[in-house]
């Protein structure tokens, strides 16, 4: 039986960059279910967060093959599309390769097998249409074979949100993304790559039934209260031919349950996993974990976890004096870990005795500076705590500041910004964006654009607003094309519109919504503007716009733009109605005195 | 702007519309109306759009007829859905001298050839379950009453008139009006001169202000009423229900909406288009007690218009006896847009053939009020 210094179970992140540090000291073999190494990273496309020394801006094929072609320079043995089937005694691994069963034997295991794809009972979810939000990334990104045409995502977290955006850019219809709690799960630059796509989030909604005889043809959804319950009544039928179950993810311990490590529940780290210490070692002596498997997080921190359990094996089987190396990457992962989103994950651990320092985030404030506005100068829209500097490692000119906590949101200053745009490229929250704004009524916007085809100079396009409206018709100005494939449109559009305007897309054949409450297109409007109606007041009894609930919230700057453009008069000079009581639609019964109230 | 005009129409709103276009479908040329602000940013623009005729004097029974004709025409004549529905009107007595009164305006209505009858209180209940009858005694029930969207039906008018070749210029203020022996010689405004020997006085409670420029006292004031709208909502409610006893008005809108108003017990003058929280809490207890359905539906919106009262409650339409082809159309006291359809081809009768043809007005002219006045008293 051959016979191992450290075997390493599982290619994923974690997996793979603890091979590679394993088989630049001993004899190490990497085993992986799949024909190629990669885990979960060779089905994400869309850039990570982080620091550049951990990937930052990269898509997650391309950390795979980074990854994968540095082990593939190391003396390691590598053996795919082999599949573990068990741990026995004296330290044995069995796992079945070409229809063959093969044994190895180890010093020290690593085991990164990762976490499958939590469930979620609802009635019918065994008709077909119905997929884990990783098999359509599997389906769609690995193999292109789109599984439907209109979707129904259930769960916003990271992948959830992913998930989304990745088949709005393959052209698929994303109904809604529905999140049985109240706020959002992933972060909120993914979250508003998502929204600006005109993709709602449904919060405190879930999943009732899926519909359908041979396979889904609809979905029930309904909201619940605080403890999940559906609130009967709430029940509303939407049409789609596939629902992703996007709920988390559960770690796969069953390995390390052979190897007679310790199993714990703890609820915030994924539901039960081996108990380990801050070096990945778990209860048996000679195994080791890292990655989702040992607590579910990013991949950022699985790379890292890799590392360190790889560094603890080196130390454990050569005696290398790696302490300096253990001690740094135990403090990067407390940065990675220091930030408001990952306070579950601070809570698991120490309840398993990890104490993780929590690293108070720094509060930058800064000054705007306003004559720097009349150049093209980048605006940064990252509020949210995540581990990322990626916008500040791109900046050549020292503009971007973050700091020493990644945590840290970016301080930007105007003044040394050059207008380069090289952060609209890195930035993996595709939160940036370009700006000027100077005398003319027009301003230009820069827009990081993932989509094709490539909109093309003088092209007509629609401006959509954070939440997928319609703001306004542009034009394209330039296209700056960008081998990491972020691509930034750069549009002139009325200045109004510039704190508005986030996504462009090509318009649709179907005029679009200027007016949700009172469903208004924009054809409705050009129309009555060319009968000769030009005055906001008239258009407005013409068409209902702004006579909704909102009260016009929306719709009003908009239809104003539109007038503006059809008729050559500023928006300044012109009559744009009256506000009047209340403001925000208010029951009958709210104005009832007396004892029937 | 044009320099020159066969008739200046000084008021835009629904009555000032419908004389313009009468006249332009009767042949007559060069017709222009002026308005000082957008097309029904007025009076038109801020009521509530019921059409009746349940009145209690014969001849305003006549021209709400005839208006109800005209109304029913109106798509194909005038070349614009305005949402007209006639769901009826249904007017609620909770007294025995309004019960009477009911009774005997009844009688009159059906002699004018109105189809119109009185309902019982369980006759109400069974046709409209959701309205709380309590303290009911009758009620009377037209069902070719209704309602249309007065906002589009005033912008309907003014898309006619610019295609029928008629001027129909908005954000202009009339200044003033020359006249010489008697005559009318033109007429001044903001944007320029236009002369013109006719002009028509359809400018609402500001009626009176357009005569001073002729040196005639109009007796028209304006009163603030209050409307409010809300959500849309299925359609349940096909009347529009009048209750003077509990004084308001309600109908639901093709949209879905409920639009409701009352006359406040102390009225603010015309000039204040303002809004009260008072308003809000008096419509939601007697709307919420009467119709108990709606107690959880939004009002989305609250608003005020000025009715033009005369003194009679009942429109003064007239030629001035001073000044050779100054006429009025005003003082419709909250009810000009159902009857603007047929004013306006009265008053373009007069002024094309020098008397009525169609309807008769006769009532309505100014001398009534020195022989003295009979009140309209079906008047919210």
């Amino acid at each position: 039986m051959k016979e191992y210094d450290a075997i390493v179970i599982g290619g994923g992140p974690a997996g793979m960059s603890a091979a590679s540090v394993l088989g630049d000291h001993v004899k190490t073999l990497i085993l992986d279910e799949n024909d190629a190494l990669g885990g979960q990273l060779v089905k994400q496309t869309h850039k990570f967060f982080g620091d550049h020394a951990h990937y930052a801006s990269k898509r997650g094929f391309e950390i795979a093959k980074e990854l994968t072609d540095e082990i593939y320079k190391k003396p390691v043995d590598i053996s795919t599309a082999s599949t573990v089937i068990g741990i026995y005694p004296q330290n044995t691994v069995a796992y079945v390769k070409d229809g063959r069963e093969e044994l190895v034997r180890y010093k020290k295991l690593l085991i990164a097998t990762g976490a499958m794809e939590r469930q979620l009972p609802f009635i019918n979810s065994d008709l077909p249409g119905v997929y884990g939000a990783g098999a359509i990334q599997t389906l769609m990104n690995q193999y292109g074979i789109f599984p439907g045409k209109r979707f129904l995502i259930i769960g916003s977290g990271n992948i959830g949100l992913i998930l989304a955006y990745q088949l709005a850019q393959t052209g698929a219809e994303v109904r809604m993304i529905v999140e049985a709690l109240d706020k959002v799960g992933g972060y909120e630059v993914h979250a508003n790559k998502v929204k600006r796509l005109g993709i709602p989030i449904l919060l405190k909604h879930t999943i009732v039934k899926a519909m359908g005889d041979e396979s889904v043809q609809g979905v029930v959804i309904a909201e619940v209260d605080d403890k999940f319950g559906v609130i009967p009544g709430t029940e509303k039928e939407i049409v789609v031919d596939t629902i992703c179950v996007s709920v988390g993810l559960i770690p796969l311990t069953e390995l390390a349950e052979q190897a007679k490590c310790k199993i714990e529940y703890i609820p915030e780290l994924g539901g039960y996993v081996p108990v380990r210490d801050e070096r990945m070692h778990t209860t048996n002596s000679d195994v080791f974990v890292a990655g989702d498997l040992s607590s579910i997080e990013e991949a950022t921190t699985a790379i890292i976890e890799g590392k360190l359990a790889a560094m603890q094996i080196v130390k454990d089987l050569t005696k290398t004096d790696l302490g300096k190396e253990i001690s740094d990457e135990l403090k990067t992962l407390d940065i990675f870990r220091s930030g408001p989103k990952s306070f579950k994950i601070r809570k698991g651990l120490e309840k398993m005795g990890i104490k993780v320092p929590e690293i108070e985030v720094p509060k930058l404030f800064q000054t705007p500076i306003e004559n720097a506005k009349s150049k093209l100068h980048a605006v940064i829209e990252c509020t949210e705590e995540i581990p990322c500097n990626s916008c500040e490692s791109s900046c050549k000119f020292d503009a971007i500041k973050v700091g020493e906590n990644i945590n840290t949101p970016p301080i930007f200053d105007p003044s040394k910004c050059t207008g380069c745009a090289v952060c609209v490229t890195a930035c993996p929250g595709l939160a940036i964006f370009m700006e000027k704004l100077d005398e003319s009524p027009n301003a230009t916007i820069g827009i990081p654009y993932e989509f094709l085809p490539l909109p093309k100079f003088n092209e007509k396009m629609w401006g959509m607003d954070k939440e997928g409206n319609y703001v306004c018709d542009l034009t394209v100005k330039r296209v700056v094309k960008n081998p990491n494939k972020t691509n930034i449109v750069y549009v002139e559009l009325p200045k109004e519109f510039v704190d508005d305007v986030r996504h462009v897309r090509y318009p649709k054949k179907e005029s679009p919504f200027v007016c949700r409450c009172e469903e208004v297109t924009l054809d409705q409007i050009e129309k009555i503007i060319d009968s000769g109606i030009t005055d906001f007041e008239e258009i407005k009894r013409m068409t209902r716009i702004t006579m909704g609930p909102c009260g016009g919230k929306n719709c009003k700057m908009i239809t104003l733009g539109i007038i503006s453009r059809k008729t050559g008069i500023p928006i300044s000079k012109l009559s744009h109605g009256t506000s009047r009581p209340p403001v925000k639609p208010t029951e009958f019964s709210a104005f009832l005195r007396g004892d029937e109230k | 702007m044009i320099d020159r005009a066969s008739v200046v129409v000084v008021g835009g709103g629904i009555v000032g519309s419908a004389i313009a276009f009468n006249l332009l479908k009767m042949g007559m040329k060069n017709v222009c109306v002026i308005e000082r602000s957008y097309v029904s940013s007025g009076s038109t623009g801020r009521c509530a759009g019921g059409i009746r005729q349940q009145w209690s004097s014969s001849m305003n029974v006549k021209l709400a007829m005839r208006s109800v004709k005209l109304f029913e025409q109106f798509e194909k004549e005038v070349g614009m859905n305005i949402e007209y529905y006639q769901g009826g009107y249904l007017l609620l007595a909770y007294t025995d001298s309004e019960s009477d009164d009911f009774v005997k305006n009844v009688k009159m209505q059906k002699s004018q050839g109105l189809d119109v009858d009185i309902l019982t209180k369980h006759e109400i209940k069974e046709k409209f379950p959701f309205i709380n009858v309590e303290g009911v005694k009758l009620g009377s029930w037209c069902k070719s009453d209704g309602h249309a969207n007065p906002q589009i039906a005033n912008i309907a008018y003014a898309i006619a008139i610019r295609k029928m070749g008629g001027e129909f210029i908005t954000h202009t203020t009339v200044t003033g009006i020359d006249v010489q022996n008697g005559q009318i010689v033109g007429v001044q405004t903001d944007n320029g001169y236009i002369h013109t020997n006719t002009v028509i006085d359809a400018a609402g409670f500001e009626s009176p202000k357009i005569g001073e420029m002729v040196g005639i006292t109009i007796p028209v004031y304006g009163e603030r009423h209050q409307i409010l709208v809300t959500e849309a909502v299925n359609h349940f409610l096909d009347p529009l229900v009048i209750n003077f006893n509990h004084n308001y008005y309600v109908r639901q809108t093709r949209h879905g909406s409920l639009i409701m108003g009352q006359g406040d017990v102390n009225p603010a003058p015309g000039e204040d288009i303002g809004n009260t929280i008072e308003f809000l809490e008096e419509m939601s207890e007697k709307m919420v007690r009467d119709f108990p359905i709606i107690k959880n539906v939004h009002i989305v919106r609250q608003w005020s218009g000025a009715y033009d009262m005369s003194p009679d409650a009942q429109p003064i339409i007239d030629e001035s006896k001073s000044v050779s082809r100054f006429i009025y159309a005003t003082g419709f006291s909250g009810h000009g847009f159902m009857l603007a359809p047929a004013v306006g081809e009265a008053v373009a009768e007069m002024i094309i053939y020098g008397r009525t043809v169609t309807t008769d007005i006769s009532n309505l002219k100014m001398d009534r009020f020195a022989i003295g006045i009979e009140r309209e008293h079906n008047v919210v």
